[in-house]
């Protein structure tokens, strides 16, 4: 049983976005021989959790966003080898192939997610910016992920969101995959008329969307 | 002579235009295609725009170089084109301005970060307006606008970048969302700051656009109104983009629906006042029969 006081160090390590903070006490979880699924969920996660509440009611911004998905990554480095050295098996997302839309070089929304969905465990394959349609089915076929995430900012690209399903359908693959589609001109309505698994408003519903569609909630 | 933009303002409110993007679009922009590349591409077609944005009774029109800083064009491997590119943005507008109307030279954002969020420092940030600015400055623009911007210190650099190149004034507009505690940037930038930053700065005007509709537009007027006597610009989008039953995009607020606050938005403050994201010329010639009622 770690002590309430550590997980909490470790959760306001990630609220505050302070690496060093998490890097130090990720490292004395290992050198303490601490339970690191104990230390993952009931100390960094609890905080990465808080930082998305924080965004939502509009105390967070980019910034402190940002700050905090790179604390967390950053005390998954240290944790992830001793998990992995241990054969302990963290409970991990899959893999997630992520991009915006060919005819699109919009990234700022996509990125936030992309960072957000490795904080929260996932193994992101990030595509870029205007990304070929066909870019994302070899990838997401060549890596076995089984959810494609599309970002769109013009009106004009996000018809890409909705080619890229008949795409997936002309090669039988539509089954295989959990579409999601998100950008500032997407919507649940969208969404829903081209056929996508899913829509999310923003990078922490996006996170949560995905932990869903995932099954890991 | 002409009046200088921030004289007339003092004078009578000043009308915008409104969205160019989709504009381009409706005659055949191809996606993925640098909108600023018509500026030298399809001359005509950016000509005709500004003329019908003239023709609906807009004093000023915003030149077709909305993403034309370097670091943007660069995107598109265009960024050794960026001076050449905005002189003629500038220059078209020019030509097609009838005497006594202004011609605005857009700088929206580079779509980048500052560090320690991305790679960039603020000076390579004014560095790429300020090449952008030469062009558009070179061309015949009679102001700067800095516009659409999330980023407080992004636009400090970028009014830095365009004064180190060109004695125009520079205007400035934030982007912002509406929260329960107010309007912010995507960086967490207050009305308030941004307003008191770029005042010190030295701008012109400061204002708002894209983001917000026209009701929330006059809320965020106010928030402006309070914190500087600066002229405040205002430019709302036409709701949120909507597909419609035949797969087209179209914007939630309706042209009605949005003229109906341009008077509240007047009367909140804004000197300068023009559209954004789902408007077009009818909305500017609605808008000027708007603002003409209510100064008559």
């Amino acid at each position: 049983m770690i002590k309430d006081e550590l997980l909490r160090n470790m959760s306001e390590a990630i609220v505050g976005g302070d690496r060093v903070a998490a890097v130090a006490l990720a490292s004395d979880a290992v050198r303490s021989g601490a339970d690191l699924l104990e230390v993952i969920e009931k100390g960094f996660v609890t905080g990465l959790q808080k930082v998305g509440e924080l965004w939502e009611q509009g105390d967070y911004f980019l910034p402190e966003l940002i700050s905090s998905a790179e604390a967390m990554k950053a005390a998954m480095a240290v944790l992830e080898p001793e998990l992995a050295r241990k054969k302990i098996e963290a409970r991990s997302g899959g893999k997630v192939v992520i991009g915006t839309v060919e005819g699109d070089i919009h990234d700022i929304g996509k990125n936030l997610v992309a960072s957000m969905l490795q904080a929260g465990g996932f193994e992101v394959f990030d595509l870029g910016a205007d990304v070929k349609l066909e870019r994302f089915v070899e990838k997401a076929e060549a890596v076995g992920a089984r959810i494609i995430c599309l970002s769109a900012l013009l009106t004009t690209t996000m018809t890409n969101q909705k080619r890229l399903i008949g795409l997936l359908r002309d090669r039988g693959l539509r089954d295989k995959y959990k579409v999601l589609v998100g950008g500032a001109p997407a919507s649940r309505k969208w969404a829903d008329e081209i056929g996508a698994d899913g829509y999310a408003e923003n990078a922490v519903a996006a996170v949560k969307l995905v932990r869903t569609i995932a099954g890991r909630n | 002579m002409t009046l200088p933009l921030l004289d007339l303002v003092k004078t009578r409110t000043v009308l915008l235009d409104g969205a160019m993007g989709t504009e381009l679009m409706a005659r055949g922009l191809p996606q993925g295609t640098a909108p600023e590349a018509w500026n030298v591409d399809r001359p005509g077609l950016i000509k005709e725009i500004h003329g019908e944005y003239f023709a609906a009774g807009a004093d000023v029109v915003l030149t077709n170089s909305f993403g034309g800083n370097v670091l943007k064009l660069a995107g598109h491997d265009l960024g050794d084109r960026t001076y050449e590119l905005n002189l003629a943005a500038a220059r078209l507008a020019r030509e097609i301005a009838p005497a006594g109307r202004y011609v605005a030279g857009s700088m929206g954002p580079t779509g980048k970060f500052l560090k320690p969020q991305g790679d960039f420092t603020e000076e390579d940030f004014a560095a790429a307006y300020a090449e952008q600015a030469r062009g558009l400055a070179d061309g015949g623009a009679d102001v700067l606008l800095v516009e659409t911007q999330y980023d407080l210190r992004e636009a400090l650099a970028a009014v830095r970048g365009a004064r180190s190149v060109s004695s125009l004034p520079v205007f400035v507009t934030m982007t912002f969302n509406s929260f329960p505690r107010g309007f912010f940037t995507l960086m967490g930038d207050t009305v308030a700051r941004s307003a008191a930053e770029l005042e010190k700065e030295g701008v012109g005007a400061v204002g708002a656009n894209c983001t917000l509709n026209s009701e929330q537009m006059v809320g965020c007027v106010r928030a402006l109104r309070e914190t500087t006597a600066l002229p405040i610009i205002a430019q709302a989008n036409a709701g949120q983009p909507v597909i419609g039953q035949d797969g087209r995009v179209g914007y939630s607020q309706g042209l009605e629906d949005y003229v109906r606050f341009v008077p509240e938005i007047v009367r909140a403050g804004a000197g300068f006042v023009g559209g954004c994201c789902g408007t077009n010329p009818s909305f500017i010639r609605a808008m000027a029969r708007k603002i003409r009622e209510e100064s008559s």
